[in-house]
């Protein structure tokens, strides 16, 4: 309970998104029949997990005045290693899918560091490369589990909660706590805020960026591995998309993408909203072609609402 | 030349060649490896410089090509635009159905009015609302993709006399003896290259792109340049789709998917910052090419294709590394 | 007589009623809708088919192409409570956790169009859909005619890793072998059921081979690409096109004598035969594993049997 206490703490006020995503919740409550359920609710929580996990580390990120668009293609990685290395062991399997991640954010937070190459460019270039190197790896090919242990513990629950959407919510509290209560989270503030001034005060730049690339390399590796156990297989193409609705998510929370100011529980917020749109609209049966249009919409709309709420005070710097 | 300067720690050893070297290789640095990369492919394929092949290879670039050119203005204005890939879609879909509804010209005229409707509006949320670009052209990806599937109900388009029709001409064409995608390319780039280069519209850009507030204070109307900037890009996109749609002669739905990741590539091959202020249509011209080269070459030599995305991967970032170790006169950065 | 027709009459009033009382509620995930129009024909031939039946009232979802997103789409299906489940795979092999769920709540899962793996065979119903490696054969055979059994080809593979893609080539591959092995296949590169890229893979194969006799197209939208690229070159002429699923440029073609032929497939009968298949298993009646329906050859000579594919 103390926890939960925390995890709102420091909020004077309740955020934009998070409105958003009570007002739909409200509307789709009473459009369709099927939305207020346990199972329903649960079900929008494994559905988001994929992208909210990635969303957490993209979160960090994105305070740092960086982004990572290879998130999808290390999470397709992730899956395909965590399935086809099964054969010779399960724990090596996820061992190396992980470390892959944390590899691949690695090596992306290093170019960044030590060449000074803008991260956008950096990881658009390993958003090719890493996807290339699936390819290699699979020739291919799907891989298919043939332990229905690792698609049972996707399907897993404890009591009525699923476990994904548990193991979520809980790195969503670890990451929340990092950010708000750590050295490092505060240095995240302050490297995305003024870089310059950061260096003044001793934080030594490069490591840290580095180090929030190793974080979202580690958790699309994450959402990776528990994809593959939702699937009990991993295909060549998985993730692809992902890093353009993951940062949609991030940017909805209210994240600046010009760095120095967002938070995980706007994160959260962020890949809610678009969870239940997508459940909801899918319930209500609206045709999947407007389903496109009616996301790029919102996603304007919340742009240009926060533009005019926030247009007088561009300057703050929240630490 | 750069071995005045005492090379800094993080820079190999053998300092006054490796430095000279590096100056030359980054000063010229896309050029260096164009050449280079020409010269291994030819080496292991015997067709790679044949003329047919190269012909086929500047005409499967071109279609980039020509949406990178657009593109690149608008990066020189600051901003990004991720919708291309969608909006090439849209046009092509556009066009090829209205060509047997309404007539070719009628149809190209149509499709090039609601395309630069399209770039207005995201010219106008970017330019006037002052939108982020990055995040406002990619709602604009998945709303235009939505657009054009609620436009054609889900069915690919087709023209049904493919013999008879003159808008042939832009994808299939001619003039003499060089293919009309390879014109329109290269009328473009010069087109848009003077424009930038040699006009006060053009240095309007640049100055917006790289310092707003001194362009704003020089009472540059900032709005509208970058609003320009979009028009420009849905104009390129519009003609890009008047290739792809003559060439195919019909279309599908998700026919410009992944387009703006590679026209993204391209463009920062060819050494354009993404920071907005600096580059040029050459260079995209070039890094175009580059791309265009890297996939046939590795195709021709036996690789599949995927290799490509990897060897891009590689080229990107070495080819980025260099351009900015030049400027800064060294290798690594002093961040710790 | 009359008698006779009074007792049709009431006993169909009779069903009728039991048929209103009994409306099944049957959800569909489907594959990637609007990427061609056999998929976009599909769903509207699925609908027409469900208003026709007038018991069943449809749950119409599309995975846009993502796995994990049909394997949402299947979970809240289950969630749901519909009677019945079919899913047209966007991969063979990913889906079966999710169906195998479906299959332990209860709910009779028919999968359309593309098989999944034997792993997953346990938990569905039924499957309904083309027999793709016949496909892959009939076309390998179809091959061998053109070319009287001499010559060198190429081809061009749908969407890589997926079911219907790998199962055309593995038909076509190994019939081809067995069938006329003076026929060499020279490359295989995907064109992703694309047309423009099938049309640049062509373009590519064109300069890299001086001597192509024959392409096979994983379907026709990809052979018309490879067509378009060879009239180009202006090598149509010495080039047999054989493709799959013909679509209605691809018939046409056929007509004007440049192409050689497709495999017949239609996408209405594959909706129909879907829902039909439900709607046995629904009924209770005893359903084979595997429903294929007729995917004849279709080459200029039987061209007038067939109705132009309205795709």
């Amino acid at each position: 309970m103390t926890s939960l206490k925390g995890f709102f703490r420091g909020k004077t006020s309740i955020q934009p998104i998070w409105i958003f995503v009570i007002a739909i919740f409200i509307f789709f409550s009473f459009m369709s029949e099927y939305f207020l359920s346990l199972g329903n609710i649960t079900n929008i929580l494994v559905q988001t997990s994929t992208i909210g996990l990635i969303a957490l580390g993209m979160t960090l990120v994105m305070i740092n005045g960086n982004i990572d668009l290879s998130v999808g293609a290390t999470l397709g990685l992730a899956a395909s290693l965590a399935v086809g290395l099964q054969e010779i062991s399960m724990t090596l399997a996820i061992l190396a899918a992980l470390g892959s991640g944390m590899l691949l954010g690695a090596i992306n937070g290093l170019i960044v560091w030590k060449t000074g190459v803008n991260a956008f460019i950096v990881t658009l270039g390993a958003m090719l490369g890493v996807r290339g190197l699936i390819f290699l790896y699979t020739g291919e090919e799907s891989f298919y589990s043939m332990n229905f242990a690792f698609s049972d513990f996707g399907a897993s629950t404890i009591g009525p909660i699923p476990v994904l959407a548990i193991i979520f919510l809980l790195c969503t509290l670890v990451m929340h706590l990092v950010l708000t209560r750590t050295g490092h989270g505060r240095n995240t503030f302050a490297v995305g805020g003024n870089p310059e001034a950061s260096i003044d005060a001793g934080i030594r730049l490069g490591r840290h960026m580095m180090i929030n690339f190793i974080i979202v390399g580690f958790f699309a590796a994450l959402a990776g591995v528990l994809l593959a156990s939702q699937m009990g297989a991993a295909t060549p193409n998985l993730g692809r998309d992902y890093e353009l609705w993951t940062i949609t998510a991030v940017v909805l929370g209210g994240t600046k993408l010009t760095g120095g100011f967002g938070s995980i529980t706007g994160t959260l917020g962020g890949v809610l909203a678009i969870g239940i749109l997508r459940n909801g609209m899918n319930l209500m049966q609206v045709p999947a072609f407007y389903v496109l249009v009616i996301l790029g919409a919102i996603l304007i709309s919340v742009l240009i609402i926060d533009k005019k709420l926030n247009a007088p005070s561009t300057k703050e710097v929240r630490i | 030349m750069a071995s005045a300067e005492q090379p800094k720690p993080g820079l190999p050893t053998g300092k006054l060649n490796k430095a000279g070297l590096m100056s030359f290789l980054s000063a010229q640095g896309i050029l260096v490896f164009f050449l280079l990369g020409m010269i291994v492919f030819s080496f292991f394929s015997e067709q790679f410089l044949s003329q047919s092949n190269i012909m086929t290879v500047v005409r499967q670039a071109s279609i980039i090509g020509i949406i990178a050119v657009g593109v690149t203005v608008v990066i020189i204005g600051g901003n990004l635009d991720l919708s291309v890939g969608s909006m090439l879609s849209f046009s092509t879909v556009l066009v090829v159905d209205l060509h047997d509804k309404i007539g070719p010209t009628n149809a190209i005229l149509l499709m090039f009015a609601l395309t630069l409707m399209i770039g207005a509006v995201n010219g106008f949320l970017i330019g006037f609302l002052r939108l982020n670009s990055l995040i406002v052209t990619l709602a604009m990806l998945s709303a235009i993709q939505g657009l054009v599937l609620i436009y054609s109900g889900g069915q690919n388009v087709d023209i049904a006399n493919q013999e008879g029709t003159w808008f042939a001409f832009f994808g299939r064409g001619y003039l003499g003896g060089i293919a009309v995608p390879i014109l329109i390319f290269g009328l473009l780039a010069i087109l848009v290259q003077i424009v930038m280069s040699r006009t006060g519209y053009g240095r309007r850009i640049f100055a917006v792109g790289g310092n707003p507030m001194a362009a704003v204070y020089s009472g540059i109307r900032k709005n509208w340049c970058v609003f320009s900037t979009y028009l420009i890009s849905a104009f390129c996109v519009a003609c890009a789709a008047l290739v792809l749609g003559s060439r195919v002669m019909g279309s599908q739905n998700n026919v410009g998917q992944g387009y703006e990741l590679l026209v993204l590539a391209g463009i920062i091959l060819g050494g354009t910052s993404l920071l907005g202020g600096a580059g040029s249509i050459w260079k995209t011209v070039i890094g175009v090419l580059i791309l265009g080269f890297i996939q046939n070459g590795l195709l021709l030599m036996g690789y599949p294709y995927y290799t490509q995305w990897i060897v891009t991967w590689v080229i990107i970032i070495l080819a980025v590394w260099l351009d900015l170790a030049n400027k800064r006169k060294r290798l690594l950065t002093t961040h710790s | 007589m009359l008698k006779k027709t009074i007792i049709t009459a009431s006993m169909l009033a009779v069903s009728v009623t039991a048929a209103q009382a009994d409306t099944y509620r049957i959800g569909i995930t489907q594959n990637n809708v609007g990427v061609d129009s056999y998929q976009t024909t599909y769903e509207s031939a699925f609908e027409d088919a469900a208003e026709e039946a007038g018991n069943v009232d449809i749950v119409v979802l599309d995975a846009g192409g993502d796995v994990a997103r049909q394997i949402g789409q299947m979970q809240d299906l289950i969630q749901q409570q519909v009677d019945a489940i079919i899913i047209w795979p966007t991969n063979g092999q990913a889906v079966i956790p999710a169906i195998r769920q479906a299959h332990q709540a209860g709910i009779p899962v028919v999968v359309t169009n593309s098989k999944i793996a034997e792993a997953g065979l346990d938990f569905i119903a039924a499957f309904s859909g083309p027999d793709n490696v016949q496909q892959g054969i009939s076309s390998a055979e179809m091959m061998c005619d053109a070319l009287d059994g001499e010559g060198q080809i190429v081809q061009i593979s749908g969407q890589p890793g997926y079911t219907t893609a790998i199962e055309r080539a593995t038909g076509f591959e190994e019939r081809l072998a067995e069938a006329c092995p003076g026929v060499e296949l020279l490359e295989t590169q995907p064109g992703n059921w694309n047309r423009e890229r099938a049309q640049r893979v062509m373009e590519d194969f064109l300069t890299k081979y001086d001597r192509i006799d024959g392409v096979y197209a994983g379907d026709d939208n990809m052979g018309v690409g490879a067509l378009n690229a060879a009239k180009g070159a202006d090598r149509a002429d010495e080039i047999i096109f054989i493709g799959a699923t013909n679509f209605a440029v691809g018939y046409d073609a056929i007509e004007r004598g440049e192409y050689y032929g497709s495999i017949y497939q239609s996408p209405v009968d594959d909706a129909e035969a879907a829902l039909q298949t439900a709607l046995d298993v629904l009924a209770g009646e005893d359903v084979p594993k595997m429903n294929f329906f007729e995917t004849p050859k279709i080459t200029a000579e039987n061209l007038g049997e067939f109705d132009r594919p309205v795709f």
